[in-house]
């Protein structure tokens, strides 16, 4: 898809809630802002069931409603969303190059908004079953399992969250849980309890294979850790959610420096080592992985991005390393 | 251009509606089909993808009648099969 323009004073790669809250800010400063996104505008927040801990809806909000509400907010004021990817970022002066699926653009700043996606577990079955079978999005697949057996991987939020979700379908769920224990929240905890009827938790529990015939998925096998024996748990799908990787692939020989998790490490500005580049949400360094968290972090990256912008103009390499570092 | 495009959907899939915008922007008509609203569909989207279970499935028809099949929200797979 061919843009109308190639040069922007801000592009944001990401329309999760940190990219579309920061949209929202610059945009409405008159910066002219463009999005990049490859997913699900929205960003995981989007393929969420629904949000209970995002303030001002006293009784929650679905995810999906939720994001399309800060589309809107965002294209309101003149932020404009190109579906599309990212591959590539390099300084050259003061402006930053952008490689993407709709040709080669260059902004004067740049914000990394890019979240991250669901972590595979690497058992023998998981890509061979993937999307017929093994799945990452219970909105949604899971009403392809209506009245079927299912496993749920992870003991998280995530897995809490949907896997309550998916008994609205499943006639039984088995969740395996690696830990002792569960991690995701009080609530959460309390709302599994009340589908004991249809869900069981299973601690101690590893996740080690996902075994099908004639292309369908019939167990995954696991080991109870506290025995050491094999165990075996008969199932129709299997939905996992262990954790989330941040999405940086694109950033490799940029320059931009990532923690040993690979986050995008930033200062007390958001702003990563390569000046003019920050960063907002669940792709930083010590992100709390919180929709309002994220929002607040785009918000706070608008800010300092438009200082920075305000410095930007006539600015020497040599002054925007002065002003801001040179990494 | 394509002869027509299907996107099999339900209500609470996200990507489905990415999918259908990403066909909107580039100007090809599609025709939903909503799953939850018409649920004995679901085995057709079922076989057309080889037996994928999952949404968004496209199903983009060319002029010469063949079918190119694009499961789940994939860009690369969906840009050249629309081209």
């Amino acid at each position: 898809m061919e843009l109308d323009k190639k040069d922007y004073d801000l592009v944001i790669v990401g329309a999760g809630p940190a990219a579309l809250s920061a949209a929202l800010y610059t945009s409405r400063e008159d910066i002219d802002t463009l999005l990049f996104e490859k997913g699900a505008i929205g960003g995981l927040a989007a393929v969420t069931d629904w949000v209970d801990n995002y303030p001002g809806f006293a009784k929650g909000v679905a995810g999906l409603e939720l994001s399309d509400a800060m589309q809107a907010q965002a294209e309101r004021f003149g932020a404009k969303i190109e579906l599309g990817e990212v591959s590539k970022i390099s300084k050259e002066g003061n402006l930053i190059k952008l490689e993407t699926t709709s040709g080669q653009i260059t902004a004067k700043a740049v914000l990394i908004a890019t979240g991250s996606e669901y972590r595979k577990i690497g058992v023998p079955g998981e890509m061979e079953y993937y999307a017929r079978g093994v799945h990452y999005c219970a909105t949604c697949d899971g009403a392809f399992y209506r009245d079927k057996r299912l496993v749920v991987v992870g003991g998280g939020n995530s897995a809490a969250q949907e896997g309550i979700f998916l008994t609205r379908f499943a006639s039984h769920i088995d969740m395996l849980v690696r830990r002792d224990r569960l991690t995701c929240s009080d609530v959460l905890e309390k709302e599994l309890a009340n589908h004991k009827d249809k869900l069981t938790i299973h601690y101690n529990t590893t996740t080690d294979e996902i075994v099908g015939e004639n292309g369908h998925v019939t167990k995954v096998l696991g080991t109870d850790k506290i025995t050491g024996k094999k165990v075996e748990f008969s199932t129709d799908g299997v939905f996992v959610f262990v954790g989330l990787d941040p999405t940086t692939k694109f950033l490799e020989g940029s320059g931009v420096e990532l923690d040993e998790r690979g986050f995008v490490k930033s200062d007390t500005r958001l702003m990563t080592n390569v000046p003019g580049i920050f960063v907002a949400g669940d792709v930083r360094s010590g992100a709390t992985l919180q929709i309002a968290s994220a929002t607040g972090e785009g918000a706070t990256a608008a800010l300092m991005i438009r200082e920075y912008l305000e410095h930007h103009e006539n600015m020497s390499t040599a002054t925007v390393a002065t002003l801001y570092g040179d990494g | 251009m394509a002869k027509n495009i299907t996107i099999f959907t339900t209500n609470t899939c996200s990507y489905c509606g990415m999918v259908k915008r990403f066909l909107d922007m580039k100007g090809q008509s599609n025709q939903v089909v909503n799953l939850d609203e018409v649920p004995e569909r679901r085995q057709e989207a079922i076989e057309v993808s080889g037996g994928a279970l999952t949404v968004p499935i496209t199903v983009v028809t060319k002029q010469d009648d063949t079918k190119h099949v694009v499961i789940g929200y994939n860009l690369a797979q969906l840009a050249p099969a629309i081209s």
